[in-house]
């Protein structure tokens, strides 16, 4: 009897051993740690990009090689985010089990809202236009909650055994997103999924006030409500999903075109346009240079915002949802 | 007699089949209609249960209309996510691309222009650098315009199993393959076949393409050992990556051996004739993770194949081998800036030469051999988003050690360039790149040197490939 409990429990200890390896690699840091809040402890997860550097360009170091050698599970952004480096990684790690297409090779934006998907061809000549959407859809808190849901159906179809494990950490996640974008009252009350719903086919406010709930609307959503119809200007155009979840005008760019750098005739352009529409906030990753940010300021009297827009991009944007935190409440504080 | 008694079994055996046929085919007809029978008796049978059970859903559902637990609601309504993957799978757009096949296709244009003092061009004075003389067409761009051959990739994945890819380098009077690849996708142990017209996993630059250079041109040691296009051969390259925790690849490759500088063979009536393959390659690159900001590798190199040198006046040549040793390093720094802002890269790489020949002809007796070398080290920074500058320092004939019929034992002195770069890459797409330079060449009529001067404007379009490390 003692025998075979012996056994049992090293039998127990070995299944444990072997799932706390699932090794998953991804592409950028949001997708690293919301799949940490997916998988719990029963991978290990690790990210290409520090959330430091423009994702756009990076070099294919040969450590990058390795992981992707090592990974049972490949999650990407998609959209052509990686375009200039992920294929050279999975081309040289030799893994056929994360090539593209492959159930091991997850791309997170399968399932996401897109915003400006090109409905006319795409040219060069428009600078970097991604022809399947802008990919910089993580800072929609909704396509963050999304892609935990892809996450969570992918993996559970992978590991059929942890099925319940991922379900549970999904909708705590959920939970925990629900809470920060709504507060809890308003999730308590009307319910994350309800809410959200409603702001996805654009009724929320409606909601909120047929159910006589205008005043408890906190989180980041009670934040930014004071705010809509504002503008602000942004860098690149990495800031459309944050701009259009919250009702904010996010149409003009430092950049004349997506990855091209500021020229001098575009920002005089650009600071008429700014002032005429009061810019209060000019707001860009820390991982671009200040100087035409800072021109466009003193001619307008903006403010720059320098803000991570990933994870693990400054101290405080600790994990993803710390990340959209400390967007909001800096953006919130200078408008 | 015989004859007659074998026809007669014959048509015995084929009656006695006739029949065997006949009598089967009717067995299999019953053997048919049994089963339709059968099956239509199921089929029956199957459909008036069908038919009950429904009447009993239909009773059920009319007793208890809402299922316990759920009171309010018949059916559960499709969660956030499920609704929002239907109608998010509608604004998927379809993939472009040339329709039908999974092709890509890049096209390399680089025209610059092009000046230099050496009184008989770069190429004829690259040419008659001491101990690396050669009688191969001088290479190298000309004073004025100059259009750089177009890069035409086109690359795709062939099958499940395979992927491909040519690299055709075109000028106004031919065209040619600067490489065309077969490759394996799918082998098991990390291992990679590759076959074709293949660029050498030799060395760092070797494999490179002319526009993914930092420089201009190419180093001295590359020119005067492998020459204007590098190392590149028909035959088969194997490369093992290993399964150590740091980056570790392993590499050989077997090669007709035809390069114009090391490993040449003549078609000289008195020489003697080697079979293809003449030159064996292998390699190891190392990368040990240095962590987010810093990325190195170290490479080794050794190749060995047939080396003849033929002169048409003595009616003379010398054939043996010859070996080449290398060692390459490349180390990056990330600044985590945009458009390569504070980035910084120092790249260095060094060969060494030795050619063991014995004399044919006229030469026949006499030994003819060289110890030679040669290395680079070049280092660029990124001054400012999309601008970058640097410097390279190139020298070959350190040692430079020849003995030959004609002159007997010799050591030549050594030739170096010091080459200053400036580059703007307005997108991943395009640049422009200015170069100066002067370099200090041994000849046979003593030191001569040579200022050039090269500003470049190079765009790629279609589907561009991203770079290697």
């Amino acid at each position: 009897m003692n025998k075979f409990n012996l056994m049992l429990s090293a039998a127990a200890c070995l299944t444990n051993a072997q799932a706390a390896g699932i090794k998953i690699v991804t592409t950028t840091t949001d997708l690293a740690d919301i799949t940490r809040a997916v998988a719990g402890d029963l991978a290990e997860v690790s990210s290409i990009t520090t959330g430091r550097e423009d994702p756009h360009t990076l070099t294919a170091k040969p450590g990058f090689i390795v992981r992707a050698r090592d990974a049972d599970v490949w999650i990407r952004i998609g959209m052509e985010l990686e375009i200039g480096w992920e294929p050279v990684i999975l081309r040289d790690a030799r893994n056929t089990r994360i090539h593209v297409g492959m159930p091991r090779h997850i791309d997170a934006s399968d399932h996401v809202i897109r915003l400006e998907v090109p409905t006319q061809r795409v040219t060069r000549d428009q600078g970097d236009v991604h022809p399947e959407g802008n990919p910089h859809y993580w800072l929609d808190p909704l396509n963050g909650r999304l892609v935990a849901a892809t996450l969570s159906e992918r993996l559970s179809a992978l590991y059929p055994e942890h099925k319940a494990k991922f379900e549970e950490n999904l909708h705590r996640f959920e939970r925990d997103l629900d809470t920060r974008m709504f507060g809890t009252a308003l999730v308590d009350s009307l319910g994350g999924e309800n809410l959200w719903k409603s702001a996805s086919e654009k009724r929320l406010e409606a909601l909120l006030s047929e159910k006589g709930a205008v005043d408890k609307a906190g989180g980041w959503y009670g934040t930014m409500r004071p705010h809509q119809g504002k503008t602000i200007v942004t860098y690149h155009r990495s800031w459309v999903y944050l701009t259009e979840r919250f009702g904010l005008r996010g149409d003009l760019q430092l950049e004349p075109k997506p990855g091209i750098p500021p020229s001098a005739k575009h920002l005089a352009a650009l600071v008429s346009e700014a002032e005429a529409r009061k810019v209060r906030v000019i707001l860009q990753e820390p991982f671009y240079t200040l100087k035409a940010a800072e021109f466009v300021a003193s001619r307008t009297g903006a403010k720059v915002v320098a803000v991570p827009t990933m994870t693990g991009g400054s101290p405080e944007a600790a994990s993803y949802l710390e990340m959209l935190d400390n967007v909001i409440r800096k953006v919130g504080a200078a408008l | 007699m015989a004859g007659a008694a074998l026809s007669f079994a014959a048509t015995g055996v084929l009656a006695q089949t006739g029949d065997a046929r006949y009598q089967k085919l009717e067995d299999e007809v019953k053997a048919l209609r049994q089963q339709v029978t059968t099956l239509q008796e199921q089929h029956t049978r199957e459909m008036a249960e069908l038919k009950d059970m429904l009447k009993k859903q239909v009773t059920v559902a009319a007793a208890s209309p809402q299922p316990p637990g759920t009171p309010g609601a018949t059916v559960a309504p499709p969660s956030l996510y499920d609704s929002l993957k239907q109608s998010a799978a509608v604004l998927v757009p379809q993939a472009q691309g040339v329709k039908g096949a999974d092709l890509d296709l890049s096209v390399v244009l680089d025209l610059n222009f092009y000046h230099t003092d050496a009184k008989d061009g770069i190429g004829n004075l690259r040419n008659r650098i001491s101990g690396f003389e050669s009688q191969g067409e001088p290479g190298g761009p000309e004073n004025g315009f100059n259009l750089r051959e177009v890069e035409i990739g086109l690359s795709a994945e062939v099958d499940p199993y395979f992927r491909a890819w040519a690299t055709v380098a075109v000028d106004e009077e031919s065209a040619g393959f600067e490489e065309a690849v077969l490759q394996t996708t799918s082998l098991p142990y990390g291992l990679t076949l590759s076959g074709g017209k293949i660029k050498s996993g030799i060395g760092r630059l070797n494999r490179q393409h002319a526009h993914a250079w930092d420089f201009f041109d190419a180093p001295l040691v590359y020119n005067a050992m492998f020459g204007e296009e590098g190392l590149s051969d028909k035959g088969l390259q194997l490369t093992w990556l290993a399964p150590t925790p740091f980056y570790l690849l392993f590499g050989t490759e077997l090669f007709n051996g035809g390069n114009e500088q090391s490993f040449n063979v003549s078609d000289a009536e008195a020489m003697p004739q080697h079979d293809a393959p003449r030159l064996y390659t292998a390699f190891v690159k190392a990368g040990p993770d240095l962590g987010p900001n810093h990325a190195l590798q170290f490479g080794l190199s050794a190749l060995s194949g047939r080396q003849q040198r033929w002169s048409e006046d003595d009616a003379a040549g010398a054939d043996g081998d010859s070996r080449i040793f290398g060692t390459d390093f490349v180390y990056k720094y990330d600044a985590k800036r945009a458009h390569g802002q504070g980035d910084w890269i120092v790249q260095g790489e060094y060969f060494y030469r030795d050619q063991d020949l014995d004399g044919v002809g006229g030469w026949a007796g006499a030994p003819w051999t060289a110890r030679q070398d040669g290395y680079y080290v070049q280092s660029l920074y990124g001054l400012l988003p999309q601008w970058r500058t640097g410097l390279r320092w190139d020298q070959v004939g350190l040692i430079n050690d020849l003995s030959t019929p004609v002159d007997g034992s010799v050591s030549y002195g050594d030739s170096y360039r010091l080459a200053a770069v400036l580059e703007w890459k307005l997108s991943e797409f395009s640049l422009l790149r200015a170069q100066a330079g002067r370099g200090w060449y041994a000849t046979d009529d003593g030191r001569e040197d040579a200022l050039e001067l090269a500003l470049q404007w190079e765009v790629t379009f279609g589907k561009h490939g991203a770079h290697d490390f």
